[in-house]
């Protein structure tokens, strides 16, 4: 078998496109996935029937179905019952903010939980109002808490950007197939491809080790 | 917008053979991963230095990498590097497989190490070998205590198994894809396979929660 792997080279803009739009899609979903894991996670401890049960149940569904159907299924429903127009980009975004934003409401609210009531009750005693209680004092002792499953969950969201590939969004998946498509060199690309992908990903599973010990929650 | 579900009716044997596939495809890729997964686990648990460093590299290799990177890589790319022929359910497994296993092994590790060190040296004390200890003492304690993180992999894994589509492993999303293909209608099929996979997928995370706080108690020690 000759191996050619100037063909990697000759594409390396389009390789370091695509790695830079995977890294954009994981930091942009990451940015509205904390605030969206947020508020559901506040909808799903809500004390009122009507604004916890449809919460509940977005969260439960875009837990249990696959991320690639969900893809699919956000690309072709909201044109076609939403009459709502978007890019390969905006619908990919929006698949994976969705999904991400379940998977952090779940970790927000057990972190959220995990803060003994006593505080809660101390706080409020002292007369701070149930918004002033969340804000200075459990949410940020429930963040540094969590902050371990975030990073666990930023690195599957890096990996889990290569299935947008499937909408053409041109990240580093999309543009390697295509390369391979283009100059027949299948060996040559899907290893550069699997290799840039471990450039990135090593060194974040490593970090998320780190962290993991760093803020490791001493029963 | 219309909504017709006569497609769906017309070509329910195409789905459910998908269906089929799925279950098939997930449940010999969690065979092959809790195989793997067993071996680095024990491995990196047991195995001193070097092989905690060379199996660490697997797991940490496995955790940056997408699946859907190492289904299109062993399907397209290892044939050609090793000279054999893979079908695309075959490759499916591999990939699939070779993926899960990273992870049931840090759970199976974790688990392993959860057990206190004490009652290891208990055990030898009571004139144990080291397997007869592993076997009979720490591993049913550490089995019940890896409860809830096997029964995620599991959802996980039928989740994966879905992303095997891109290679045309004719599973649940694939034969739906092929069926939007012929009929256009995309919202249905789409929907329908959607409410297939959390009928499968959201009883066996509840199911699992369930057996866990049942057995809780075994584990605990």
């Amino acid at each position: 078998m000759n191996l050619d792997w100037m063909v990697v080279w000759e594409h390396r803009d389009r390789f370091l496109e695509g790695a830079a739009m995977t890294i954009i899609l994981t930091v942009a979903t990451m940015a509205l996935a904390i605030p969206g894991g947020l508020a559901l996670a506040f909808l799903r401890m809500s004390r009122r029937r009507a604004v916890r049960a449809p919460a509940t149940a977005f969260v439960e569904f875009f837990r249990a179905t696959p991320l690639i159907l969900q893809v699919y299924w956000v690309f072709y429903v909201l044109p076609a019952t939403f009459g709502l127009r978007l890019s390969a980009l905006e619908t990919g975004l929006a698949a994976l903010a969705m999904n991400v934003s379940s998977f952090n409401s779940e970790t927000f609210r057990a972190g959220i939980l995990s803060i003994r009531p006593g505080q809660r009750h101390a706080a409020l005693a002292l007369g701070m109002s149930g918004v002033q209680v969340m804000w200075y004092i459990v949410l940020p002792q429930a963040v540094a808490r969590v902050l371990p499953a975030l990073a666990s969950t930023w690195v599957s969201l890096f990996k889990d950007t290569s299935l947008v590939s499937i909408i053409t969004v041109m990240e580093l998946s999309y543009v390697s197939l295509q390369i391979r498509s283009q100059t027949f060199r299948v060996l040559e690309v899907l290893t550069a491809m699997a290799a840039l992908y471990w450039l990135m990903g090593y060194p974040q599973a490593k970090l998320v080790d780190w962290i993991h010990r760093r803020w490791k929650v001493a029963e | 917008m219309s909504f017709d579900l006569a497609p769906l009716i017309a070509n329910w044997r195409f789905l459910a053979s998908g269906l089929v596939t799925t279950l098939l495809v997930s449940a010999l890729s969690i065979l092959l991963g809790a195989a793997i997964g067993l071996l680095v686990g024990a491995g990196r648990t047991y195995g001193g230095r070097w092989l905690d460093r060379v199996l660490g590299f697997y797991v940490d290799t496995v955790r940056a990498v997408p699946v859907l990177v190492f289904l299109v890589w062993t399907y397209f790319a290892f044939p050609l590097f090793a000279g054999i022929r893979l079908t695309p359910t075959a490759a499916g497994v591999l990939a699939l497989g070779f993926h899960l296993g990273a992870y049931v092994g840090e759970v199976i590790r974790a688990g392993l190490l959860s057990v206190r060190a004490g009652q290891m040296r208990a055990a030898l004390a009571l004139g144990m070998t080291r397997l007869q200890a592993i076997r009979t003492i720490i591993l049913p304690q550490a089995l019940i205590r890896m409860l809830p993180p096997i029964g995620s992999l599991t959802v996980i894994a039928i989740k994966d198994s879905a992303i095997a589509s891109v290679i045309a492993v004719p599973e649940l999303m694939r034969q739906s894809q092929t069926l939007v293909g012929t009929t256009f209608r995309p919202f249905e099929i789409y929907t329908m396979a959607m409410i297939v996979y959390f009928l499968i997928l959201y009883p066996i995370a509840r199911g699992t929660d369930r057996l866990y706080r049942r057995l809780q108690h075994l584990g605990a020690s």
